[in-house]
């Protein structure tokens, strides 16, 4: 056991640092701003801090680790030279503030992924400023609220989610100041149009959905829902979360939607890094460019005045468009995960279809693998499809609500019992319509044989009696850890002695 | 591309389990007309050795600014990040993981992150720290609006907050665009002629629902009058205040002059610039606040054995439980380089900490006092104490000399008339730890070489 303010060292001991440029005693600063108590951190050798954080990575499961079917999350390798090229001082020690002629290369990416974005999703304009997909999410309402507004459509305040929504989506809308509309989905998981028809109206803003649902299922009618939502006047927003299951096949333009997030840290590969960085851009049909928040990149041809332009052809320029909504975030957004996922989008190039191919294909095999090994040992009946479904996207869900009803053990204990064979744990409890849901996204990067042993670990799982499935997980760094307890017990930071 | 494909060549195997011939088959629940047939207008796919080989022609086009002398800061700063932290970072069980929703498995990050709420909460004097948001401007946005929820029912100002008028456009666009949607109007805190607050226009705050200033300020002004401000506004508005970070190692952090809510960029600390992003922000609070902030929070708990053990909590204040009653839409975050900023910290201890304020300080100090000798420039705010920064009013336009500054290998510093139009002959001149006293003279010379040919040129 490890703590950081355990330390031992004296005072005055730790790291090493020049002298300041000028003799301390020469420095002024009123009394009233001194500070009286210095911070209370602990002091370290650098030795103490490199064990220190190693011995904590080695108590955290990352991809890297080992198979983690995280639903939703996309949980795939991130490839390493993505980092080598984060690394590089052209963006590692860049400037926002910079002159663009100083800035021509990083310019060229964005303006790169800003086209390659607008082609797969089938949009006219991609911005690379939202930083994360709740973000990017809040960005395209502000777009299409202040469009309605600019139309004299004030009164258009209520947003449409279907209850198998991501919870980011009612949250984005409701940051905007707009109502959410919550509609419930066919008892298949798929969306009601009946449902959806009896809610647009004059005061319809938008519809927030993404396609493939959260049930892993492609939405056929999903046409008709533009239509809907069109003929009452409001606008369809793409929640890009599920993008890899589609990307090459599909597009949110052929199938009407005016605005869409992408999640570089899903499909495009940006590393999870724990909880983010991500990365959010959006795009939009021409009629909401003008709303869009700078930074855009436009290029026009090279002059002869030019300095420090990349190749002999092109310039490339800031662009904030004239009704821009303005920033969401005070910079360039993750101009360091754009990077990285155009060093993974280039790698596939026009064959980016083949990773939709091959996460579609791991979750179909995963899927009829574990039906098969829970016919084998006799147990399907433990658990269902979270949908009846003859094939799904690039996740699916189960519900084990059987299970529980018939030895009283949950999609949570299941989980818990996945961690002792050695997997991540699939997206438990979520989408709601779902229960007992256990949500598996196993992503184009994991082989057959992982999936295999998934399936089959899987199903061990389920014949364990419910007893020791509460126990579980035994082989962790920690026992099962009491959510409840630290509720109610609140300690937040380490308490250190006054 | 054929290398991150582990079962290409093998998709009729696995197909055929499925009782399929053909990939095409997994996507027949694709209405024909929505599909899209073509190939995809895209570049050829590319080995890593042909992505290195672009990404460093591309990235190594640009100017880093390591490559000059730099004395561009206004919000970012050069720094020196440890190697061990660009090392560390790397552990794939850190870089690969994702938000820790399952603790028995993810108690690295999880402690981690906790020990970074422990070290920001010393850091400012606050009471609780989240685990990062997105940076300094959305910090400052999402604090705001927890100022608004908290304060709004009991205001005499409804739906009042006041902010600073030197806060610098972009970051004001992020608070506009933030608050808009719980129909905050904001007004502006003037300040006086020598940079500091108007404590006197500032009593008109009172009785709103929060106020919100930066010390050091925008114009790197550190600010005395601000250790009022709380007892100006009152109990029952808030006091949010922005700070750099790596200041509070001498300077007195807002917890102890009645900040609720301290909120900053914590790139300083541990981060490298990025172009401003993947970079963090920082927000702590009182007590008080704790049910109204936004974003992740890790509480120490017990596991079934009774050891200790970390996991998220109060998550009902989340988007995942909460849905449009969460309190922030926030869910993806900035830990990996909130984690970096825990190493740094964890290796500069307090004694590291002051020393690096010091250096950050003096450097600052230094360069003014140098720069106030050149007869042909002048400095607005001539009497104040500054850190990182300092304006420079200058004969001409700031951005000519900051083009002829850079045609001289330097970065000379941030042209303020893109913040505030009317200063066209303004230069915001960051001066960080990382700045050696013969860059300070070399920038002096160029000043002063371009201020009295400007002079001359103008027939003064």
């Amino acid at each position: 056991m490890s703590n950081l303010f355990d330390s031992h060292g004296a005072p005055g001991s730790g790291w090493s640092q020049p002298a300041p440029i000028m003799d301390a005693t020469q420095v002024s600063l009123p009394a009233e701003l001194v500070r009286k108590k210095p911070a209370r951190w602990p002091r370290l050798s650098e030795s103490e801090v490199v064990r220190h954080y190693t011995w904590l990575s080695t108590r955290n499961f990352g991809i890297d680790t080992g198979f983690y079917p995280l639903g939703s999350c996309t949980m795939k390798h991130n490839p390493r030279v993505n980092e080598t090229i984060a690394d590089l001082p052209g963006i590692a020690d860049l400037h926002p503030l910079q002159p663009e002629r100083h800035q021509q290369g990083l310019m060229a990416i964005f303006h790169e992924m800003q086209n390659m974005l607008a082609i797969c999703s089938g949009m006219d304009e991609v911005t690379l400023q939202p930083v994360a997909g709740a973000q990017g999410e809040f960005t395209a309402i502000r777009c299409i609220q202040e469009y309605h507004r600019s139309l004299g459509q004030d009164g258009r305040d209520k947003v449409i989610v279907p209850d198998s929504a991501h919870g980011t989506n009612p949250a984005s809308a409701a940051l905007a100041g707009l109502a959410v509309i919550e509609i419930p989905s066919t008892t298949d998981g798929r969306l009601d149009l009946d449902a959806l028809r009896s809610v647009v109206g004059e005061d319809t803003a938008a519809m927030m959905i993404t396609n493939p649902n959260t049930l892993g299922i492609f939405e056929a009618e999903i046409s008709q829902a533009a239509e809907i939502v069109h003929s009452a006047g409001g606008q369809m927003y793409y929640d890009g979360a599920n993008f890899n299951a589609i990307l090459g096949k599909t597009t949110p333009g052929l199938m009407g939607f005016d605005a869409v997030h992408y999640n570089l840290h899903k499909t495009f590969s940006q590393p999870h890094g724990g909880g983010g960085p991500g990365s959010g851009p959006i795009g939009v049909k021409s009629h909401l460019a003008e709303f869009l928040p700078s930074p855009l990149v436009k290029r026009r041809p090279i002059l002869s005045t030019d300095t420090g332009a990349i190749d002999e052809q092109w310039w490339y320029t800031w662009y904030e468009p004239s009704k821009s909504i303005g920033k969401v975030q005070q910079w360039h957004g993750n101009a360091g995960a754009v990077v990285r996922s155009w060093a993974f989008f280039r790698r596939y190039g026009h064959t980016l279809e083949q990773m939709t191919e091959h996460a579609v294909l791991n979750a179909n095999y995963l899927r009829h693998r574990i039906h098969q090994c829970a016919e084998e040992q006799g147990v399907e009946g433990e658990f269902k499809d979270g949908s009846p479904t003859g094939i799904v996207k690039h996740e699916f869900t189960l519900s084990m609500l059987p299970l529980k009803e018939s030895k009283g053990a949950s999609a949570m204990d299941v989980a818990k019992g996945l961690l002792d064979h050695g997997f991540m744990a699939p997206t438990v409890y979520f989408p709601l319509i779902v229960p007992e849901c256990m949500m598996v996204e196993p992503t184009e990067t994991e082989t057959k044989e992982t999936l295999d042993d998934f399936a089959e670990a899987f199903v061990k799982v389920l014949q364990v009696d419910a007893e020791t499935l509460h126990a579980a997980p035994t082989s962790t760094p920690v026992g099962r850890v009491d959510e409840v307890y630290a509720a109610r017990n609140l300690c937040l930071r380490h308490p250190i002695d006054d | 591309m054929v290398d991150q494909l582990p079962n290409y060549g093998r998709e009729s195997e696995m197909l055929s389990a499925l009782g399929m011939n053909s990939i095409d088959e997994l996507f027949t629940d694709i209405p024909a007309a929505v599909r899209y047939d073509g190939r995809l207008p895209l570049p050829e796919p590319q080995s890593e050795e042909e992505v290195l080989r672009d990404a460093r022609r591309l990235l190594g086009a640009n100017v880093a600014l390591s490559q000059r002398v730099s004395f561009l800061g206004a919000g970012l700063y050069r720094n020196h990040v440890p190697a061990l932290v660009l090392q560390l970072i790397r552990r794939g069980e850190f870089l690969t993981a994702y938000t820790p929703y399952q603790p028995e498995v993810s108690q690295g990050m999880l402690q981690a992150m906790w020990e970074f709420q422990t070290l920001i909460c010393e850091l400012t004097g606050l009471s609780v720290a989240n685990v990062s948001v997105y940076d300094g401007s959305t910090a400052a946005a999402e604090a705001i609006n927890a100022a608004h929820r908290i304060h709004n029912r009991k205001a005499e100002q409804k739906d009042i907050i006041y902010v600073s008028e030197l806060t610098p456009p972009s970051r004001m666009s992020v608070i506009r665009n933030y608050s808009q949607g719980g129909g905050i109007e904001i007004r502006t805190l003037p300040h006086n002629s020598d940079g500091t607050l108007d404590l006197a226009a500032a009593e008109q705050a009172a009785g709103a629902c929060g106020v919100y200033v930066e010390q050091p300020n925008p114009l790197g002004l550190l600010d005395g009058g601000l250790v009022q401000l709380k007892e100006i506004i009152g109990e029952n508005t808030a006091l949010i205040v922005g700070v750099q970070p790596t200041s509070l190692g001498i300077v007195e952090c807002p917890g102890e002059y009645g900040a609720d809510i301290v909120v900053g960029e914590g790139q300083p600390f541990g981060s490298p610039i990025t172009c401003g992003g993947p970079i963090y922000g920082i927000f702590a609070c009182r007590d008080a606040y704790l049910r109204q902030m936004p974003g992740r929070i890790v509480g120490r708990s017990i596991d079934v054995h009774g050891e200790v053990a970390y996991c998220l909590t109060l998550s009902t204040r989340e988007q995942h439980i909460r849905r449009h009653r969460a309190t922030s839409n926030i869910c993806t975050n900035e830990t990996l380089i909130a984690l970096m900023g825990a190493m740094h910290m964890s290796l500069l201890g307090p004694e590291g900490l002051h020393t690096l304020a010091m250096r950050n300080m003096a450097a600052c100090q230094l360069a003014k006092a140098k720069l106030g000798t050149i007869e042909t420039l002048a400095l607005p705010h001539l009497s104040g104490h500054h850190y990182n920064e300092f304006v420079i009013e200058l004969p001409g336009p700031a951005a000519e000399c900051l083009d002829y500054l850079d045609s001289q290998g330097i970065i000379g510093g941030f042209d303020l008339s893109s913040w505030y139009p009317q200063r066209k002959n303004w230069l915001l001149v960051s001066v960080t730890d990382q700045n050696s006293k013969a860059e300070i003279n070399l920038l002096a010379a160029h000043l002063a070489a371009w201020s009295s040919a400007i002079i001359k040129g103008a027939g003064v």
